[in-house]
């Protein structure tokens, strides 16, 4: 029907059934209710794919760019959609937020739940034991005790392995205990949930109050911490300035192992350590710490990780004029395992024309038949430097950012290159050359080495690494625990003798049970004088403890709230799971 | 979900409590839920973290030209750090205070320095006179680099040497730089008047040094 058939009875028909908290409380049953919950944890799985579909800002951002430039059209509205930041995306946080208050919204109430029933006392005695999944009997000689005191000992028993019981007095002398076990499991669920959701809480709080940065730092430098000096920062959402620790270190050595025993793996790294000299503060004492790989430095808080190393030739470029123009260590961005380097030089202060380089920094160079030089060592056995020389605008002077890692040769003019008459520029330590035209020189002073390092605050990592184990053992707990139920009658048979009768449950899957029969049996026949089976019809009831046979069938089914019912119809083929017992 | 089971006229009209709601009130009650992490999310205008996920390797934080200026009785403390001039002089800020003065964090292969490097210049000149006294604080390079930068735009005031970062740590106390290039004023009595993150517009600067200059030490 349409809108324009009956608009007003439209309405009067809806609006006075659910008001808005109406509404509401509909959608937080919904939200709250397992289906909605497994339907979102589903949806986060599928939300994740794109993940590992396109290349992600976090892991690269470099990738991603190039991405995007590979892929203009597709590229522009991929990003819109955000599939470059998938886990940060406004539609991947919207699915986790709404996951974790469906699950907020589940827990609580199931955990207040728990809680009362934790009171409460075992369930009533059913009136058949027998029409349990697990079932015996056991009749006393006449030297045993009354019903009453059977059963109180049986509830001894039952409390000795781990129930918490109830003694009930029944008519005629007679008695029964209703005994449960494995509250824990349902604890051990509910903590599960909520150390989720504390490892949610404190990865939020980790998110705003933490910050990363990065900083390359080479023999002999310093680096304070604060935002000027870190080569690049990621802040967390509710970063500020004055929440960075006024630390700072300095490079004082940066040694690096790598085999020489090996046939296979020659020339491997084996281990790295730099030396740094840290200070807590401004005018505190200098400290002389050790960073290797895998082992960061804790300064208050802040983890300092050595993420990465390289050589630092150090080069001095004099211009057209004669003058200093840029003098000091190259970072050198290495390729490979042979520190194969990429260098960039860029001295903008040169006259009259700006100079750059661009080329390979060798550590041991080896010069091939086609007169192309390789590294083929990461140590410094014989260090050199292969350079390509331009003139020109380096585009410095804009005030655009510019990636000091490369060199836009389009506004240069190339002075030397292997394509030219003048050729590439090789360089050993100590040596200078002079370029052509007059532009100026090039001289490689020596090599230094650098640390590349990650510098990371975040102050609820304790928090998630806690919640993150609590919650392993708690659904460890949950596994493993078994919630059981057991009720135990005495009663006086038409003989006069007591008989003791026995039904076991289980919550859930009921793997076990059989065997807790069996272990419950074996206690009593200890305990009392247990009459020998007459015979197989009076046997009916408890597994003899020599003949295990398997339970069969039906044993997980939905029977606990059927079973805990004391009189109840049921149809024969869910006859107990009862063996006989036969006699020898 | 039907939404007409009851035919107008014959339809109760008692409420039902367990009547579903409408699709309409389903739907903005929906988009109000979709609605929440989407503001959770909603993030500000943040220059820093702007510059987290950009691969563009410049190796510098920028800044975003802000500019920060502190009333007289809201300045902090005086500042206080002790370094070296390129030139060998120890400086410290005892021998600023005083007279206004101008800190300029900077290094030769930062654009945006570049840019603001001639305006720095310039005003230097023109308040000399005046008494207002500019120090760079180079962050990144060696003497020779630095000495190339100021002769190629005709530096002539000093600039410490801080490579390692002692003046920079020295700042957190007080208004810190954020970015490269950071122009800070200082006033008479060496407190922070003012912050500049990003490229220091000539203008901009002069008016917040004539602030300074017109208070009383």
């Amino acid at each position: 029907m349409s809108h324009t058939d009956a608009p007003n009875q439209r309405q009067d028909a809806e609006l006075p059934a659910l008001g808005f908290t109406g509404t509401l409380r509909f959608l937080w049953v919904q939200l709250t209710s397992m289906r909605t919950a497994l339907m979102l944890l589903l949806l986060l799985a599928v939300a994740a794919v794109p993940g590992s579909l396109f290349p992600q800002r976090p892991a690269g951002p470099g990738i991603v760019d190039d991405y995007i430039s590979d892929n203009p059209a597709a590229g522009e509205w991929l990003d819109r959609f955000q599939m470059f930041d998938v886990y940060s995306s406004v539609w991947f946080s919207a699915i986790y937020l709404l996951l974790f208050v469906s699950l907020i919204g589940c827990v609580f109430p199931r955990a207040v739940k728990h809680a009362k029933a934790l009171r409460s006392a075992p369930p009533r005695t059913p009136r058949l034991l027998s029409r349990l999944p697990e079932y015996g009997k056991v009749v006393l000689e006449s030297t045993g005790p009354s019903p009453r005191d059977a059963v109180d000992q049986a509830a001894k028993i039952l409390k000795k392995r781990g129930y918490r019981i109830q003694v009930r007095q029944e008519a005629e002398g007679n008695a029964s205990v209703g005994a449960e076990r494995g509250y824990v499991r349902e604890i051990g669920n509910i903590v599960f949930h909520l150390s989720l959701i504390g490892v949610l809480a404190f990865m939020a709080a980790g998110s705003m109050l933490s910050y990363r940065g990065q900083k390359i730092l080479v023999e002999g430098e310093g680096f304070a911490n604060t935002l000027v000096a870190y080569d690049a920062f990621t802040p967390g959402s509710a970063f500020s300035e004055q929440k960075l620790n006024p630390f700072s270190m300095t490079l004082d050595s940066f040694e690096a192992e790598f085999d020489r025993e090996s046939d296979t793996h020659y020339g491997q790294a084996l281990d790295f350590t730099a030396v740094l000299g840290v200070r807590h503060g401004p005018g505190e004492p200098e400290q002389t710490t050790e960073l290797k790989v895998n082992h960061p430095l804790d300064i208050d808080g802040v983890r300092v990780y050595l993420v990465g190393n390289g050589y630092a030739p150090e080069v001095t470029v004099r211009d057209g004029i004669g003058n200093i123009a840029f003098q000091g260590p190259v970072i050198g961005r290495a390729e490979d395992q042979v520190y194969t380097s990429l260098m960039v030089i860029k001295a903008p202060d040169s006259e009259p024309d700006q100079l750059g380089f661009v080329g390979f920094f060798l550590p041991t160079a080896y010069t091939g038949e086609d007169g192309v030089a390789i590294s083929i060592d990461p140590e410094l056995l014989n260090p050199e430097l292969n350079l390509n020389s331009y003139y020109g605008d380096l585009g410095l002077d804009t005030g655009e950012p510019q990636n000091v890692y490369v060199l836009d040769t389009d506004t240069l003019t190339e002075l030397n290159s292997r394509n030219l008459e003048a050729g590439g520029i090789t360089l050993s330590p100590g040596e200078s050359y002079e370029l052509p035209e007059g532009k100026g020189s090039i001289a490689f002073d020596g090599v230094k080495r650098f640390v590349g390092l990650d510098i990371v605050y975040d102050p609820a990592k304790w928090g998630v690494g806690i919640f993150a184990v609590l919650a392993m053992l708690a659904l460890g707990v949950s596994l493993f625990v078994r919630r059981r139920r057991v009720w135990v009658r005495g009663t006086t048979d038409p003989n006069g003798y007591t008989t003791v009768e026995y039904g076991l449950l289980a919550r859930g899957e009921s793997f076990g049970l059989r065997e807790e029969n069996v272990a419950l049996r074996r206690q009593m026949e200890r305990t009392w004088p247990v009459q020998a089976p007459k015979d197989a019809d009076d046997a009916e009831g408890g597994p003899s403890t020599s003949d295990y046979k398997p339970p069969s069938g039906h044993d997980a089914h939905p029977v606990d709230i059927q079973a805990a019912m004391p009189a109840i119809h049921r149809p024969p083929e869910s006859k107990p799971n009862t063996t006989e017992n036969r006699p020898e | 979900m039907s939404n007409l089971k009851h035919s107008p006229g014959s339809a109760p009209r008692t409420p039902d409590p367990l009547r579903r709601p409408g699709r309409r009130q389903v739907l903005v009650g929906l988009a109000g839920i979709a609605a929440l992490p989407v503001l959770a999310a909603c993030s500000s205008d943040d220059p820093l973290a702007a510059q987290a996920g950009n691969a563009d390797g410049k190796n510098y934080i920028a800044g975003d030209g802000s500019v920060l200026e502190i009333r007289p009785d809201e300045r902090g403390e005086p500042v206080q750090f002790s370094s070296t001039l390129f030139s060998g002089e120890p400086i410290s800020t005892d021998s600023l205070v005083g007279d206004p003065a101008v800190l300029n964090f900077w290094y030769a292969a930062c654009a945006p320095c570049r840019v603001e490097a001639p305006d720095l210049q310039a005003l230097h000149e023109e308040l000399e006179p005046q008494d207002v006294r500019f120090v760079g604080v180079n962050v990144r390079d060696t003497v020779a680099t630095a000495q190339a930068f100021e002769r190629n735009f005709g530096i002539t005031y000093p600039s410490v040497e801080d490579l390692n970062g002692q003046v920079l740590l020295a700042m957190t106390d007080y208004v810190p730089p954020q970015a490269v290039p950071t122009t800070i004023v200082l006033d008479r009595q060496g407190r922070v008047s003012a912050r500049i993150l990003g490229i220091a517009e000539r203008s901009t600067l002069r008016t917040l040094i004539t602030t300074v200059l017109g208070e009383q030490a």
